[in-house]
């Protein structure tokens, strides 16, 4: 029963991860179905720009923010100079060119810091926590991890939801030739798409990379596990890419407590499968009501 | 009848490939009149549209709205300057609430007061887009599309509207109330429409004038009276 618990709590802790990864493409494939390979990528550089704050200022809420920050710009100018010219060149373009910004900003990376392990600080403490004598499974900063991105997710909600931008943004991905007939101009939604991916993704590498320290390829299990969260939940539903990392987090956690932890990427792959024989288009899509 | 055209479009040459789809059309639409735009299919009465709302790129040719050349604008831009497009087989946002895809039609308005107005207006007009106004645009029937789609570009106040097969896939009794509404729209709010049909006597029915397209290039264009009565017209071109 403790187990159980320590394995499910950790696994939503986890799971909110990759439902931050996981949010950050289902922006970017919405607007322009184009998947980004180097999600991960930028959300290891954006961590990189905070742990330089960090180590200079020694607050870690300032690289925090910084982080942030950086993500947005960072989206919104390779949108604009790298991937903006692929635009309606067919899908393999953008594939080979975001393949090749990954392999581009993990070069840079090495060369700016160098490929050593290094360790990134958490938000607070990472000592479990405890309901009298029962471990829970998770610290204070696994908590806190769950909150930033239910908080972020919820605030993207509200934001598609109740504003002019969220109405330009959804009005795009469902169909970018009607939304032009109404006078948006896309290419500016597609730029805030991008530089919205971006700040999760920094979200996600901020809050994952105490676990798995700090070097040029650290975020490309999660990015891996961060695609897989996003197809289960429909590549182009942000509730499903919540659900689908939440899912994936719990079951990856039962898996690897109970089986071993040693295929943890494996059982992933098999969540996928199954996930992908028994409802192909994901669990959240708008694909099958679109081609009624 | 000495007003400045409020849509011009002046000897365009426009097409997909090599063969120019539109080759040498030219149209003048009065403000406040229904131009009707005929033809078979294939003649080129939707790429004359598209032409106009930009998403087709003239090779050459004037498309002036209020005297100011909008040819080879982006689609937006000519959208913000005035121009609505209701494409042909509708084009609602099906994902969308009815709300929303009115909302998006004002979004080219900054101020917020003229746009919660222009909502309130369509409400007032379309009754049976209130009663809906919360559910996905994809339970509608094809009639209340229709008219979304219409009410839809009107949330813009545009200047000039262009409609491509209002009528296409609606029953009788639905198409004369459509067309109903494009007069309205003429007479209370002295919209320029183009009406794109192949309903050809619907279509004059309601027109000021009308014009006939024949691959590419306007064989006739008279008041709509005469259209409709020229008999050896209406053999060839318009079927009725």
């Amino acid at each position: 029963m403790q187990e159980f618990l320590e394995f499910t709590f950790g696994g939503i802790a986890v799971g909110m991860i990759y439902a931050a990864i996981a949010l950050s493409l289902v922006l970017i494939w919405r607007g322009t179905r184009v998947l980004n390979y180097s999600q991960g990528g930028m959300a290891m550089f954006t961590t990189y720009i905070a742990w330089v704050v960090i180590r200079h200022t020694g607050n870690y809420w300032l690289g925090f923010v910084v982080a942030l920050a950086a993500g947005l710009v960072l989206g919104a100018v390779l949108e604009r100079t790298v991937v903006r010219p692929t635009e309606g060149k067919g899908p393999l373009n953008s594939v080979i060119v975001t393949i090749g910004l990954l392999i581009l900003i993990e070069g840079v990376a090495g060369i700016i810091f160098g490929g050593q392990y290094r360790s990134f600080p958490a938000a607070f403490s990472v000592t479990g926590l405890k309901i009298g004598n029962v471990a829970l499974g998770i610290s204070p900063t696994d908590v806190f991890t769950a909150v930033a991105v239910l908080a972020a997710a919820g605030l993207l909600a509200l934001v598609f939801r109740y504003t002019a931008v969220g109405l330009r943004l959804r009005a795009t991905a469902f169909s970018q030739s009607v939304a032009r007939l109404l006078g948006v101009r896309i290419g500016r939604v597609l730029t805030l798409g991008w530089a919205l991916a971006g700040l999760f993704g920094a979200l996600a590498g901020v809050l994952v990379t105490p676990n798995t320290f700090l070097y040029p390829n650290s975020m490309d299990a999660i990015f891996v596990l961060g695609f897989t969260a996003a197809v289960i939940g429909g590549l182009d539903s942000p509730v499903g890419a919540v659900v689908g990392g939440v899912l994936l987090g719990v079951v990856l956690s039962y898996a690897g407590g109970y089986l071993g932890s040693e295929l943890v990427l494996v059982y992933g792959l098999v969540v996928l499968a199954l996930v992908l024989m028994i409802r192909p288009e994901g669990l959240f899509s708008s694909a099958t009501a679109r081609r009624v | 009848m000495t007003d400045a055209p409020a849509l011009a479009v002046e000897d365009i040459v426009a097409g997909y490939g090599g063969v120019p789809v539109l080759d040498g059309v030219s149209i003048t639409a009065r403000p406040g009149t229904i131009t009707a735009v005929l033809g078979a299919n294939g003649a080129g009465k939707t790429t004359l549209l598209r032409t106009i709302s930009g998403f087709v790129r003239p090779r050459r040719g004037k498309v002036l709205v209020g005297g100011t050349d909008l040819a080879r604008r982006r689609p937006e831009d000519i959208a913000r300057a005035g121009v609505a497009h209701v494409p042909e087989g509708q084009g609602v946002i099906t994902e969308l609430t009815v709300e929303e895809n009115l909302r998006l039609g004002a979004l080219v308005t900054r101020d917020r007061a003229r746009r919660a107005a222009a909502l309130d207006d369509a409400y007032r007009r379309f009754p049976v887009l209130a009663e809906r106004k919360r559910r996905a645009a994809a339970t509608l029937s094809g009639g209340e599309r229709q008219i979304l789609v219409i009410a839809r570009a009107l949330m813009s106040a545009p200047r000039v509207l262009l409609l491509d097969e209002p009528s296409l896939g609606l029953a009788p009794r639905v198409i004369a109330q459509v067309m109903d509404l494009i007069r309205q729209l003429r007479d209370e709010a002295g919209l320029t429409v183009l009406l794109v049909e192949q309903n050809a006597r619907s279509a004059l029915g309601i027109a000021d004038t009308g014009l006939v397209l024949n691959l590419g290039r306007v064989v006739a264009e008279s008041d709509a009276a005469t259209l409709a009565a020229d008999v050896g017209l209406r053999r060839h071109y318009l079927g009725f």
